[in-house]
């Protein structure tokens, strides 16, 4: 095409021409074909009923032929009559065909059974009128977002972005469910409550999620605290002093590091037998603690950036190593203290092989990591697997709250707090 | 001694070149600093040495000369003369005392180090006296803890934490690899006692049962590590190029909905879609609805769709920590290489790989490689989503297809008790990683040059 309409870039509106009335053509081609009877779209919209309780799927199909058609005819008028309002209406009205194509994957089935079309209909006796019909609704939709120079990362964001959320919703959903029971044979709920939640804190003899919640956010609050301040110290002292063995101890830290942890479980677990600490939250906290120094890389790799200068003003203002270590550094150190504590805090929620070893059956020590699996046991999955639902929900609020909380001080990002 | 710019004493001069004083704190511990005048200080260091000889004297050195037997005394019914009848002896607990020889080695260890550093300080001390220097108060050496001796202030919980917990359970399961601690002895009923290098023989290269299911699990450790890295890797950065480009708007929104479920901890959503990928779990009831398929399909069942699927699942949970890493370096990426890539005409995927990957590539190999290494070890994904099923009748008691090096261990530890199999895997693991980092640390300046940016 030869015209210039500005906001335009009209080399890819031949193209996508083409592709809406192929579109347009393919919905009069055979989409679906299953012993010897074959449907095209147009004719499969046209016989299904208007009521009654397939009335979203129909809705689906009559939206599809009605968009396909429409954006052919509105692609070959702004051939003629080019605009960008025009072309933006072809864009959108192609957008919803897309998307109704891609649906049809999913409802087809259901549709040609229920409204008795087709019986015993399978995706795979899809007929190649509907697969041409879908690649051309892509390739026209593309060719239209780059006439209107959409950006195309869009169709792909959205297309991920249900996918991603699949799993999320459907725990949401889950936690708020009435119906319960571990396998049901469809998505969404028959019917919405909040007794699931409710039910998670009202029998503290049999299900006490109150207290495993509580424990978890005792440890994890002490843990947030005490892991960052050893953390920071030894990140500090590694990496702004020099004193004999600093190095040494950085190897050994490092090859300790690379044994599997939980293989030293066995004999952790009889020390703290030997120390009286076993199956007391106190015991997780230790341990914890004990071993956070080796989490220092990042924190000290972080305070490398930092110019020596700091340092050596302090000193020359007659601050010890200590005073520059809390006046100083600290409060340039703001990002990364976020993200230590962050790190040490979504650790302690989902802390499970060693909490669950140390409480053995103590049940009222348990933390919610353990606790929430200790529900999904086979023995007990089937009658309270909307419960375990609602605990994961339960559990994920603080580190909700702490993420949005945390996120003034991370805007910064890692990279650049001290500049020259 | 006059000369006040002497050179330094080390171990061993301080003995031949030091006076009687100096040559008896090798033996008494402090006395050094009694001499000099640091009183509490050399009363501290005499009262370790007490307490370590006590100790020792009471009952370290049983416990290490127990260390080599391992307990003789099996537990059983022993013939009582005096009484005439058999009675239940208390046998010895091998587990215990090689516990507890441990933490006797560990505690030398430690004095060891006391030891030394009480020679060096009372040299110091004595040093700094014969050169009319001014000695170091207690109350001085209290206060320097937070100036030049910050380190020992810092690092002393850390050191202590990491000696208790860390430390001692290593050597201890360490040790167990070359003993025969497996299902079959068990304390207190059965003694276990030392094999040597035998666990790693039936591990590696006989062409028994545990061979058959070591290499197997090894090979698919492996590959499950290079496809888990690689798929989040590109994949995160996939993503981070796409909402970062300069087209999309509501770039918030999109990150948004990607980091969501990290609020969810791992295994939960990790449980979650185990249950969802099940023979009756909602994706194969939809699957059947949208008239996909018409059987179920088996997603954690058979082995190769099971090894897939833990891929696949990895690479949901995975992507969007590795978007998140990766946006930060995307927007460091100087904006005139692209613009100057534009007006000579290159197409996104030239500019891909020409400027964002080869920049991306140089900054985050050490990222890459300790990834690597972490999924190696990923024990919740494989553990939390699939247990290592499906099992298998080839395979060693209760490992499964799925299973890694990690996961197999863990299972040996707590299901079949076999822990001189599970501290053999330990070492192998450690092995792996070891000449892993090796490499990324000779390939890495990072790392090298901790000052470059001071």
């Amino acid at each position: 095409m030869d015209k210039k309409v500005i906001g335009l870039n009209l080399e890819h509106y031949d193209k996508a021409l083409c592709g809406s009335i192929v579109g347009a053509a393919s919905l009069f081609l055979p989409y679906a074909a299953k012993d010897g009877t074959s449907l095209s779209l147009a004719k499969t919209a046209l016989s299904l009923p208007g009521e009654g309780k397939l009335t979203f799927f129909v809705c689906v199909v009559w939206v599809l032929v009605l968009t396909g058609v429409l954006s052919a005819i509105c692609a070959i008028y702004s051939r003629f009559r080019t605009g960008v309002g025009s072309v933006k209406l072809c864009r959108n009205l192609q957008a919803i065909n897309t998307l109704s194509f891609t649906l049809m994957l999913f409802v087809s089935k259901y549709v040609l059974t229920e409204s008795g079309l087709l019986s015993g209909f399978l995706n795979r006796n899809l007929s190649f009128g509907y697969y041409l019909g879908l690649i051309a609704s892509y390739f026209t939709l593309i060719r239209f977002m780059k006439t209107t120079k959409t950006d195309r990362g869009y169709i792909l964001l959205t297309i991920l972005g249900v996918i991603w959320l699949f799993p999320v919703l459907w725990i949401l959903l889950t936690a708020l469910r009435k119906e319960q029971g571990y396998y049901v044979g469809y998505f969404f709920p028959h019917a919405l409550t909040f007794q699931n939640f409710v039910e998670l804190f009202s029998h503290p003899s049999v299900l006490p999620f109150g207290r495993w919640w509580l424990n978890t956010v005792i440890v994890a609050v002490s843990a947030c605290v005490v892991n960052t301040l050893i953390v920071l110290g030894t990140a500090y002292v590694l990496s702004r002093t020099r004193f004999a063995g600093r190095k040494p101890f950085m190897n050994i830290l490092m090859i300790i590091g690379m044994f599997p942890g939980f293989m030293s479980l066995i004999a952790v677990y009889n020390i703290l037998k030997g120390l009286g600490l076993n199956q007391s939250l106190m015991a997780l906290i230790v341990v914890g603690a004990a071993g956070a120094a080796m989490g220092y890389h990042v924190t000290k790799g972080f305070f490398d950036t930092f110019p020596k200068a700091l340092d050596e003003a302090a000193i020359i203002d007659g601050a010890n190593r200590f005073q520059i270590f809390l006046h100083v550094i600290l409060p340039l150190s703001k990002s990364i203290i976020v993200y230590t504590v962050l790190g040490t805090f979504l650790g302690a929620w989902s802390y499970y092989i060693f909490p669950s070893m140390l409480f053995g059956d103590k049940q009222s020590s348990y933390t919610a990591a353990v606790g929430l699996f200790w529900l999904t046991d086979m023995r007990r999955i089937e009658t309270y697997y909307t419960q375990f639902a609602a605990g994961a929900v339960v559990v994920a609020v603080p580190i909700v709250i702490l993420f949005i909380w945390l996120q003034q001080f991370y805007v910064d990002g890692l990279s650049g707090s001290v500049k020259g | 001694m006059k000369n006040p710019l002497e050179r330094k004493r080390n171990f061993i001069t301080i003995f031949t070149k030091g006076g009687l004083p100096s040559k008896l704190s090798y033996l008494i511990m402090g006395l050094m600093h009694l001499v000099s005048g640091q009183v509490i200080k050399g009363c501290l260091f005499l009262a370790v040495e007490i307490a370590y000889i006590a100790y020792m004297v009471t009952s370290g050195i049983d416990r290490i000369r127990n260390l080599i037997t391992l307990g003789d005394n099996v537990q059983g019914m022993v013939f009582n003369e005096a009484v005439g009848i058999y009675e239940v002896q208390q046998g010895d607990n091998s587990m215990l005392i090689l516990l507890f020889g441990v933490v006797t080695l560990v505690i030398s260890l430690a004095f060891i180090a006391m030891w030394l550093v009480s020679i060096f300080s009372g040299e110091d001390a004595r040093s700094r006296k014969a050169a009319g220097k001014h000695v170091r108060t207690f109350a001085e050496d209290i206060r320097s803890l937070l100036n030049d001796k910050v380190h020992l202030a810092f690092l002393a919980i850390p050191v202590a934490g990491l000696s208790i917990f860390t430390l001692t359970p290593l050597i201890y399961m360490i040790l167990m690899a070359f003993t025969n601690y497996d299902s079959e002895h068990q304390p207190p009923g059965n003694l276990f006692d030392w094999v040597g290098l035998e666990n790693f023989r039936t591990l590696l290269s006989t062409s028994d049962r545990l061979s058959a299911t070591f290499w197997p699990v090894l090979g698919w450790t492996f590959i499950w590590g290079i496809f888990a890295t690689f798929s989040c890797y590109f994949g995160g950065m996939f993503l981070a190029i796409v909402i970062n480009s300069k087209g999309i708007k509501y770039k918030k929104f999109w990150r948004t909905i990607f980091v969501t479920i990290m609020a969810i901890p791992s295994f939960i959503s990790l449980k979650v879609v185990g249950t969802m990928l099940g023979e009756r779990g909602i994706i194969n009831v939809l699957l059947q609805q949208w008239g996909f398929t018409d059987h179920a399909l088996p997603f954690l069942t058979n082995t190769d769709w099971a090894r897939v699927t833990v891929i696949i699942v990895n690479f949901w949970i995975g992507v969007p920590v590795t978007m998140l890493m990766v946006s930060g370096i995307l927007m460091n990426i100087p904006g005139e290489l692209y613009e100057s890539a534009k007006i000579d005409g290159a197409s996104p995927f030239k500019m891909f790989t020409k400027i964002t990957f080869p920049y991306m590539w140089f900054i985050t190999t050490p990222y890459v490689i300790s990834n690597l290494i972490g999924n190696f070890n990923n024990f919740n994904a494989i553990y939390f989503l699939t247990g290592g099923a499906p099992n298998s009748l080839d395979y060693f008691k209760g490992a499964g297809k799925t299973d890694l090096l990690v996961t197999w261990l863990y299972k040996l530890t707590k299901d079949s008790n076999d822990y001189n199999l599970a501290a053999s895997i330990g070492i192998i693991i450690f092995v792996i990683s070891a000449t892993f980092t090796l490499i990324t640390f000779q390939r890495s300046k990072a790392v090298k040059n901790e000052e470059g940016f001071q």
